[in-house]
């Protein structure tokens, strides 16, 4: 910008009557908060107030470590061995592409890998045995809910898009529970899957199916929260895909007409191509919600039946509100922060390396 | 797009004519037309069973209720459910705190981050580069790191249970600023420098010719605020202790344990109207901003 231009004399004093409010309030509600939660991890801090006693890393040796640790190679080796899988072909492909991102990647891989080693002996316990049960829920929950919610948004999108008239309206229509308070969208879904008197068990019934208490069985409660899930938001996923269909040359459709490629093959090789860029912010906001679900298992479980469907946050929050321990939650939030910071940082590389 | 036939004049052709093979294929298009309306419209209403439910139930008496609560359409028309529903229950109180609540923070995140944006974009000042970079590390703090802080930071002022306790925590949208920096910056500053020839100020230029031009985005960013902020939970539902501060999202999430309950069924569900309803009008109205902001919000557009 030239510097004869009034707006290229931009002050700084001036400019602040611009950011200056909004960066008082950012400092205040976003930066001293976050700045806090750390301090707060290292501190024994209870809800009233009453003590706040600096306790060193107790909080995170709470969290992650427990009595009679041991180390073996057969510890979860199904988890660990995908890990080390995935380490080597993101190894693999850094040999090629020359990327110290990606080889830092497989390095952190692999030392969770070997981390994930370690577990009580026959004599030993978690000191946070729930923690690890739900982080294993909040995982469960996000490798169900993301292809399904992806999935669905992306069939939705090709749905809304087609060559018929009227794509909007359905857009629109499929739209709406997105915009719907938590506490409305789980109450029509607890009452859908009741098994008293829910339209599912009623219409199952024609199928000759017992009425079954979706949200009071172990084995089905998550996939219930999935789904109630997958019908509040995908509504956003549909959004995204859309826009990117747009964006796809329509030119590519044509050229793969020419060429005699069927329905198939055009999405294959032309649209999600076309999408690859959506795909992968999509897939990474969709990962980042499912560590934050929170309010559809408070609301339609509480976490039960038996914790089965007790999430990371979920456990946060009673942990700092139920029995009042501040500090924990706060070691336990900034856990949650550096998980979606690195998912975070993944979108950021891909996106970049998209330009 | 493609034209439909009007199916109530079939053009008469001769068989074996070049114009029989294309009336037959305009004939498949206009079938495959409607095979495809069918079937949306099918599954649409599918998707909105659980709405179109909890309607029918909000507006049947709970004597009716009680004897079938499956069907699609009210089995015995009252309004009686929403008159309890604001007379008998903290509902219309949460209903106007999140009216106060929803108002306030939607207002407050407009107007910072509309200034904010149009500095980000448009004002070259020294540590420009340095703030934007850290107002977009914000991206990356998810509100569940920094709500326990937060909590124990208003407890200490004494605040909780209060209107700003509920608003001001939430006004610090880094999401907002990204939005109108991103949309501030395709604006040509041919705009802004050919007004500043005419001896129009920094301000002048900003009310003038960037909020006029702004508006798309501006009511883009006012209408995603509005629903974030009318559907929040986690917020009020550690802020608040006080049942009567409850704003309507946690206030209805607090009557889960009725539920179960069959016995008042109907208006539990006209609760649950009542509570969507704002969000659902200003989406039906707005629906063009809402679904734009979401893929501004994605820096896609």
């Amino acid at each position: 910008m030239r510097r004869s231009s009034a707006v290229g004399r931009a002050g700084f004093a001036p400019s602040m009557l611009f950011v200056g409010p909004f960066l008082l309030v950012y400092a205040v509600f976003v930066i001293y908060p976050l700045l806090q939660a750390v301090r707060m991890s290292f501190y024994d801090w209870d809800l009233l107030g009453m003590a706040r006693e600096w306790v060193g890393g107790e909080n995170y040796i709470r969290m992650l470590w427990g009595t009679d640790m041991q180390w073996d190679v057969a510890h979860l080796w199904l988890q660990r061995l995908l890990i080390v899988a995935a380490a080597a072909f993101i190894g693999w492909r850094a040999t090629r592409s020359k990327s110290r991102f990606q080889w830092a990647g497989a390095a952190a891989l692999v030392v969770l890998a070997v981390v994930l080693g370690f577990h009580p002996g026959p004599d030993g316990l978690w000191y946070d045995p729930l923690f690890w049960t739900s982080l294993e829920h909040t995982l469960q929950f996000t490798l169900m809910s993301t292809p399904l919610i992806i999935g669905l948004g992306l069939a939705m999108a090709l749905a809304v898009n087609s060559k018929h008239r009227g794509g909007r309206f359905y857009q629109v229509a499929f739209f709406i529970p997105y915009v719907l308070p938590i506490s409305v969208a789980t109450l029509v879904w607890s009452n859908v899957l009741s098994p008293g008197r829910g339209i599912l068990a009623e219409f199952l019934a024609n199928f000759g199916v017992e009425p079954i208490s979706w949200l009071g069985d172990q084995r089905f409660a998550m996939v219930a929260i999935v789904v109630t899930t997958a019908w509040w938001t995908v509504g956003f996923n549909l959004v995204m895909f859309s826009a990117g269909l747009q964006d796809v040359d329509p030119t590519l459709y044509e050229a793969a007409m020419l060429d005699g490629a069927g329905a198939w093959h055009r999405f294959l090789n032309v649209t999600l191509p076309g999408l690859r860029h959506v795909l992968a912010l999509v897939v990474v906001m969709q990962v980042i919600v499912g560590f934050a679900v929170f309010g559809q298992v408070n609301i339609m479980t509480s976490g039960g039946p038996g914790n089965a469907t007790r999430t990371l946050v979920l456990h946060l929050y009673e942990t700092g509100f139920t029995q009042k321990h501040l500090g924990a939650a706060a070691a336990m939030a900034i856990f949650l922060f550096v998980v979606m910071f690195v998912v975070a940082l993944i979108q950021l590389r891909l996106m970049r390396e998209e330009k | 797009m493609v034209t439909q036939m009007d199916s109530s004049t079939p053009p008469v052709v001769s068989r074996h004519s070049p114009g029989n093979a294309r009336a037959r294929r305009r004939g498949r298009k206009a079938a495959g037309s409607v095979v495809y309306h069918v079937l949306m419209a099918t599954v649409v209403f599918v998707w909105l069973v659980p709405l179109i439910w909890m309607l029918s139930m909000s507006l049947s008496t709970d004597e009716s209720l009680r004897i079938n609560a499956s069907s699609l359409i009210p089995t015995d028309f009252t309004l009686e459910n929403f008159r309890n529903a604001f007379a008998l229950s903290l509902v219309g109180r949460w209903f106007l705190n999140s009216v106060i609540v929803t108002a306030s923070t939607t207002l407050l995140t407009v107007v910072l981050c509309t200034l904010a944006g149009y500095a980000f974009a448009k004002l070259p000042f020294p540590g420009r580069a340095l703030l934007y970079a850290v107002v977009l590390g914000g991206l990356m703090v998810p509100f569940e790191a920094v709500f326990i802080p937060l909590f124990t930071t208003v407890a200490d002022l004494g605040q909780h249970n209060t209107y700003p306790a509920l608003i001001l925590p939430r006004i610090a949208s880094a999401l907002g600023v990204f939005v109108m920096t991103q949309f501030f910056s395709k604006v040509p500053k041919e705009y802004s420098e050919a007004a500043m020839v005419d001896g129009a100020g920094r301000w002048t230029v900003f009310f003038r010719i960037m909020l006029p031009l702004a508006r798309p985005a501006i009511l883009s960013l006012a209408i995603l605020a509005f629903v974030w902020s009318w559907n929040d939970y986690l917020w009020p539902l550690v802020s608040v202790s006080d049942r009567e501060m409850f704003t309507i999202t946690p206030g209805l999430a607090s009557l889960k344990l009725q539920w179960s309950n069959a016995q008042d069924l109907g208006s539990i569900m006209a609760r649950g109207v009542v509570g969507a309803a704002p969000v659902l009008i200003v989406f039906l109205i707005f629906q063009r901003y809402l679904l734009r902001g979401i893929t501004l919000t994605s820096g896609e557009k």
